[in-house]
C-alpha cells in the first residue's frame, strides 16, 4: 500500500517533462563519458555534481542515475571494439566481446550488450522495487569472513578461465594477486613493496593494469598483423541481425544473471565488477560447449553485461536503503545527495518517498532510453574498426594512455601502463591467459583484507573462518565448481571419443 | 641445459618468487595484530614457487597454434620496440609541451611509420582528434590535461 | 632510409619545443613583496580521487570563487591521487609556482610521521583554515555500553574484548581519533583492535555485529541514529553541536574525558609565497568563507566553520604535530 502510492509519487517525478528531459540527458551524459577513455561511473557522477547545484533535488538525482547507467553502458563499448575495459566491471564483457567484433561482428555484438544490458537493468529495477527495504538485511549481512569465502568462490574460478595450462593460469593468478599487495597495507598502515615511491603508496590503480594488459598488449599484435586488412573489406561490421537462435542463446543467461547480479550487487564491496566475472564464470560452468567460451561466444558476451548491469541496480540498495555505499561509485553517488541536503538513509523512504521511488521509476526510463538511444548509434560507431589499422594502433594507444592520465595526472602511472603492456605482450607471447591475472588483482586485494579483518577481530583464530553456515555453503559451492566440471569433462571427452570412434568405422 | 621453454620460464619465475620474498622477509613489524603485512605475501611468494617447480616439469608440449604465435621475425620486432619507443617519447614529452601537440606528433609519426600513406587524412586526425578530446576534457568535463606550451 | 630522416626531424622538432616549453612556464611566477595579483588561471590541486573530502571541499570553494567573482581568474580543480596526498604535495612542491595551491587535512600531519612523505607541512605556507568536522564513536543500538565511559571501562579491563572499526589504516585518521579520547581515558592504546574496513564496510560491520564501535565522522552516523539503529557514545567536539539529532550527541568533554579530536580541512601554498601572495589568498578565502553560498554548503555536509588566517593555522599545525607526534611513538608508527 505505501509502497505503490510511493511508487505512483515517484512515476509523477519520473514522468514529468523535467524528469524525462534530465534522464535523457544524464543518460547521453553518461554513455559519451563513459564511451571516453579511463572515465567510468566514479568520473561521470563527480564532472555532474557541480552542474546539479541548485536543481531540484529529485530531478537531479534522477539525472544522476540516468549518467551512472548511461557510464556503466558506454564503458562496454571500448571493451568490445578496442579490448580496451574502461571500468573494471567490463573486463568480463572484453573476453568474447571482443573476439566477436574482430571477427567482423561488431554491431551484434554492441547490439547484444545493448539487450543485455536492457534485460539486466529493467529485471533489476523491479526486484529493487519489490525487494529494496527488505533485502536491506542482506545487505548488511556480510561481515569479513563471508567476504573471504564470496571472494575464495571467485578465485576458485580461476582455472576454468583459460583454454590451456591450469598451471600457467595459476601462475598468472598468483603473480596478478602479488602485484595486488603493492602500497599502503590497510590493516597495519605498512607500505609494502613501494620502495619509497609515494606514486606506489596507493596500490597500482586498476585500469593501468587492464589497458596494459589488455588494449596496449591487443596493440603489439596489430602491429604485426598491421598489413591484414580483412576487417576493412568486410561486409557491414555495423549489422545489428539477430537471428532467433541468438535470442535463444541470451535468454540463458539473460535471465539467470539478472537475479545472481542483482543479489551481488546488492552485497557492499562485491559490485558490478564481481557480478559480471561471477556470471561469465557460472555460465561457462553451465554451457554446453564451454569451448565456444572466449572465442566470441553469444552467451559469454550476454553474461557478463545482464550481471554488471544488475549489480548497478543491486548497489542501490545499501545506498538507498540504508545510506551505505557499497562501492567507490555508490560513495560518490553519495557524495551527490548529500550536495542536494538529502541524506540517504533509513529514512528516506518514509521521509522523501518522491526522491526515493523517483529514482527507481527513473531508472525505467533511464533503461530505455539507453536502448532507443544506443541501437540506432550502433552501426555508427562499430564504424571505428573500418579506421585503417596504422591509424587505429595511434589511436588507440592515444586512448589508453590518457585514460590512464585522466584518473592519475602523473606519468608515472602511464610508464607503468607502457611496462604492463610489454608484460602482456610476452605472457601472450608465452601462452600465459591475463585473464586471472586481472581476476587476482581485483579480488585478492580484497580477500587479504577481509582474511585479516576477521583474524584481528577473532584475535587470530582460524576457526571464525568456517564458523557460520554462509562461509560454508560459499565454500561447498566452490568445491563443487571446481569438482564438478572435471567430471563432467571427463564424461564428455569418453563420450567424444565413443563418438569419433563409431564414426570411424 | 634448459631445454624447453617452459623451464626457462620456470627458472625465471623463481628468481622472481625469490626476490619478492626477500621483500616480504624485510617488511616493517606493526605488533598490535595477530596477523601482520607479512603472512599473506608470503603464501604467495612459496606458492608461485611451487607452481614455477610444477612448470619446470610439466610436459605437456605447446599446441601448434601456440608455437606459431611465438614466432616473432626479427624484422617485426623491431618494429614493435620502435612503437614502444614513440610510446615513451610521448609520455615523456607530454608535461611538457602538453597533450595537444604531443598527440599531433605521435599520431603523425605512428601512422606514418607504420604504412599508412594517405597524408592529408593523417593531418586531418592528428589536428582534429587531440583539439577535440582537449576541449571537451578541459572546458566540458573539467578534467585539465598538460596544457604545455599552447596557450590555452 | 626516408624513415629515419623523417624520425630524426621529427624529434629534433619535439625537443625545439620541448626547450621553448621550459623557459615559457619560469616567468608566469611573480616575485616582490607588494601587493600581488595572479596573472593567469588559478589551480587548486586536490591531492586525492575525485568524490572525496577534499575533492568536494576544492570543488566547491573553486566554484563559489569564480562564480561569485571573487577572483578575476578563472579556477580549475586538479586531482593529483596517490599516497594519502603525498603524490599532490610533491607535485606541489615541484612546481613551487603560487598559482598552484591545494587542500588539506590531518593526514597532512599523519603521513609525514607515518613516513609516507618526506614533505610536512612546514615545506608548505598555511593560507588559511575554511572549515571543521568532528569525529563520532557509534555503537549498535544493542550494543551494552551507554556512554564512553563504560566502553573504556570495558577496554581497560579486557582490550582483547572490543574491536574498532575505521575506514582507513592505522595511523590515519579514523584510528588516530579514536587513539586520541582512549589514551586521555586511560586504555592502554597498544592493545586496542582496530581494523580498517573500505568503502562504507565500517557501518556494515557494526551493524552486522562484526565489530564494535565504529569510529567516523559526525555526518556518516545521523541518519543511522534517527532510524534507531545505532548509538553515538561520543563526539570530539569541545561543545555540544547545533542541528537536529546532531545535538543530542555528548562530547567526551562532558563525559570527563577532557580531550577533543578537529578534522580540520583547509588551503596550502608552496614553500617559498611572498607577503603579497599570502595576504591576496587569506582575504580572497575569507571572503568565501563568509558567502552564503559556503554556508549552505558547510550545512549540507554538516561541516562546522573554522576559520584561521595564515599565522593562526600554522601555530595550530605545529600543535597538533606536537601532540600526535607523541601518540603515534608509542604506538611504533612513527618513523
Amino acid at each position: 500500500m505505501g509502497a505503490m502510492e510511493g511508487l505512483m509519487q515517484g512515476i509523477q517525478v519520473a514522468f514529468s517533462w523535467q524528469g524525462i528531459l534530465f534522464v535523457l540527458i544524464g543518460v547521453v551524459a553518461g554513455t559519451l563519458i563513459g564511451m571516453m577513455p579511463g572515465l567510468g561511473p566514479i568520473s561521470a557522477i563527480a564532472i555532474m555534481i557541480p552542474i546539479t547545484y541548485g536543481m531540484d533535488p529529485s530531478v537531479a538525482l534522477v539525472m544522476m542515475a540516468g549518467v551512472y547507467y548511461g557510464a556503466v553502458f558506454g564503458g562496454s563499448t571500448s571493451s568490445i571494439l578496442l579490448n580496451a575495459p574502461g571500468i573494471s566491471g567490463t573486463v568480463a564483457t572484453s573476453f568474447d566481446g571482443y573476439p566477436m567484433a574482430q571477427r567482423g561482428e561488431a554491431g551484434k555484438a554492441l547490439a547484444i550488450a545493448a539487450i543485455s544490458s536492457f534485460v539486466g537493468g529493467t529485471v533489476s529495477v523491479v526486484l529493487l522495487m519489490l525487494f529494496a527495504p527488505a533485502l536491506s538485511a542482506v545487505a548488511v549481512s556480510f561481515g569479513p569472513p563471508q567476504y573471504f569465502a564470496l571472494m575464495f568462490l571467485g578465485l576458485t574460478a580461476i582455472a576454468s578461465l583459460s583454454d590451456g595450462s591450469t598451471i600457467k593460469a595459476l601462475i598468472t593468478a598468483t603473480v596478478g594477486f602479488m602485484v595486488a599487495t603493492i602500497g599502503i597495507d590497510g590493516q597495519t598502515g605498512t607500505s609494502r613493496f613501494t620502495f619509497g615511491n609515494p606514486n606506489l603508496l596507493e596500490g597500482i590503480d586498476f585500469l593501468v593494469i587492464a589497458l596494459g594488459l589488455f588494449a596496449l598488449a591487443e596493440i603489439c599484435f596489430l602491429v604485426k598483423k598491421r598489413k591484414d586488412q580483412s576487417l576493412q573489406n568486410q561486409g557491414d561490421i555495423g549489422s545489428l541481425k539477430l537471428s532467433k537462435a541468438d535470442f535463444k542463446e541470451m535468454r540463458g543467461p539473460m535471465s539467470r544473471q539478472s537475479f545472481l547480479g542483482f543479489i551481488l550487487g546488492v552485497l557492499p564491496g562485491a559490485g558490478a565488477t564481481i557480478a559480471s566475472f561471477i556470471g561469465y564464470i557460472s555460465e561457462k560452468k553451465i554451457a554446453k560447449n564451454p569451448k565456444k567460451f572466449g572465442k566470441g561466444s553469444i552467451k559469454g558476451l550476454s553474461a557478463p553485461e545482464t550481471a554488471n548491469n544488475a549489480a548497478t541496480s543491486g548497489a542501490f540498495v545499501p545506498l538507498l536503503s540504508l545510506g551505505i555505499p557499497g562501492s567507490g561509485t555508490t560513495a560518490v553517488m553519495l557524495g551527490a545527495f548529500l550536495v542536494l541536503g538529502i541524506q540517504p538513509g533509513p529514512l528516506l523512504m518514509a521521509d522523501r518517498p518522491e526522491v526515493f521511488w523517483g529514482i527507481i521509476a527513473s531508472m525505467y526510463i533511464g533503461n530505455i532510453f539507453l536502448l532507443i538511444l544506443n541501437l540506432p548509434l550502433i552501426p555508427y560507431i562499430a564504424k571505428i574498426l573500418k579506421i585503417a589499422r596504422p591509424m587505429l594502433i595511434s589511436l588507440v594507444a592515444i586512448f589508453s594512455l590518457i585514460g590512464v592520465y585522466a584518473i592519475s595526472f602523473s606519468t608515472f602511472d602511464l610508464y607503468l601502463l607502457l611496462i604492463f603492456g610489454f608484460v602482456g605482450y610476452l605472457m601472450r607471447l608465452f601462452s600465459f591467459p591475463a585473464a586471472p591475472f586481472i581476476l587476482a588483482f581485483i579480488l585478492g586485494g580484497m580477500m587479504e583484507q577481509s582474511l585479516r579483518q576477521s583474524l584481528t577481530a577473532a584475535g587470530g583464530d582460524m576457526m571464525i573462518l568456517i564458523s557460520d553456515p554462509v562461509s560454508i555453503g560459499l565454500y561447498i559451492v566452490s568445491i563443487l565448481s571446481f569438482v564438478v566440471p572435471i567430471i563432467r569433462n571427463r564424461k564428455n571427452t569418453q563420450a567424444e571419443e565413443a563418438d569419433q570412434e563409431s564414426n570411424a568405422s | 641445459m634448459l631445454k624447453t621453454l617452459n623451464q626457462k620460464v620456470s627458472i625465471f619465475l623463481i628468481l622472481f618468487a625469490a626476490g619478492y620474498l626477500y621483500l616480504t622477509y624485510n617488511l616493517k613489524e606493526y605488533p598490535y595484530v595477530p596477523v601482520d603485512s607479512d603472512f599473506v605475501p608470503k603464501i604467495l611468494g612459496y606458492l608461485l614457487i611451487i607452481l614455477a617447480v610444477f612448470l619446470f616439469f610439466d610436459k605437456s608440449s605447446e599446441t601448434e597454434e601456440e608455437k606459431e604465435k611465438r614466432q616473432v621475425p626479427k624484422k617485426e620486432m623491431l618494429v614493435l620496440l620502435a612503437v614502444g619507443g614513440m610510446i615513451f617519447l610521448y609520455i615523456f614529452l607530454l608535461e611538457i609541451i602538453g597533450f595537444v601537440l604531443s598527440s599531433m606528433l605521435f599520431i603523425i609519426a605512428c601512422s606514418w611509420f607504420l604504412g599508412y600513406r594517405k597524408l592529408v587524412t593523417t593531418f586531418l586526425v592528428a589536428v582534429l582528434f587531440p583539439l577535440i578530446m582537449y576541449l571537451s576534457f578541459n572546458y566540458l568535463l573539467q578534467i585539465r590535461l598538460p596544457q604545455g606550451v599552447l596557450p590555452f | 632510409m626516408k624513415k629515419h630522416v623523417w624520425m630524426i626531424g621529427s624529434l629534433l622538432i619535439v625537443l625545439l619545443l620541448a626547450a621553448c616549453g621550459g623557459d615559457s612556464s619560469e616567468t608566469s611566477g611573480d616575485g616582490g613583496d607588494g601587493e600581488w595579483t595572479p596573472n593567469k588561471n588559478i589551480e587548486i590541486v586536490a591531492p586525492a580521487g575525485a568524490g572525496g573530502g577534499w575533492d568536494t571541499t576544492a570543488r566547491s570553494v573553486g566554484k563559489i570563487l569564480e562564480e561569485e567573482g571573487i577572483t578575476e581568474q578563472n579556477v580549475g580543480v586538479v586531482n593529483k591521487e596517490g599516497g594519502g596526498g603525498a603524490v599532490g604535495w610533491s607535485y606541489i612542491n615541484s612546481t613551487n609556482n603560487p598559482h598552484n595551491i591545494f587542500v588539506s587535512s590531518p593526514p597532512l600531519i599523519f603521513v609525514p610521521l607515518n613516513g609516507q612523505s618526506d614533505l610536512s607541512h612546514e615545506d608548505f605556507t598555511p593560507l588559511s583554515n575554511m572549515i571543521a568536522d568532528y569525529a563520532a564513536f557509534a555503537v549498535a543500538d544493542d550494543a551494552k555500553w551507554q556512554d564512553l565511559n563504560e566502553l573504556f571501562e570495558d577496554m581497560k579491563n579486557d582490550p582483547s574484548s572490543v574491536t574498532v572499526v575505521g575506514t582507513s589504516s592505522p595511523g590515519s585518521m579514523d584510528h588516530m581519533q579514536f587513539v586520541t579520547i582512549a589514551k586521555k581515558a586511560g586504555v592502554d592504546i597498544q592493545k586496542i583492535k582496530y581494523v580498517s574496513a573500505q568503502d562504507g564496510g565500517g557501518m556494515t560491520q557494526i551493524l552486522n555485529g562484526s565489530a564494535d564501535v565504529y569510529s567516523t565522522g559526525i555526518a556518516e552516523t545521523v541518519e543511522q541514529v534517527k532510524a534507531g539503529k545505532v548509538r553515538v557514545l561520543g563526539i570530539t567536539a569541545e561543545e555540544r553541536l547545533e542541528g537536529e539529532v546532531i545535538e543530542d550527541f555528548p562530547t567526551a568533554a562532558e563525559q570527563g574525558i577532557d580531550a577533543t579530536f578537529v578534522n580540520w580541512r583547509g588551503f596550502f601554498g608552496p614553500g617559498d609565497m611572498t607577503e603579497g601572495q599570502v595576504a591576496y589568498y587569506e582575504e580572497k578565502l575569507k571572503e568565501v568563507s563568509e558567502s552564503e553560498a559556503f554556508a549552505e554548503i558547510r550545512n549540507n555536509y554538516g561541516w562546522d566553520e573554522m576559520y584561521m588566517d595564515s599565522e593562526e593555522y600554522s601555530q595550530f599545525l605545529d600543535e597538533q604535530r606536537e601532540e600526535l607526534g607523541s601518540l603515534m611513538e608509542e604506538l611504533g608508527l612513527n618513523q
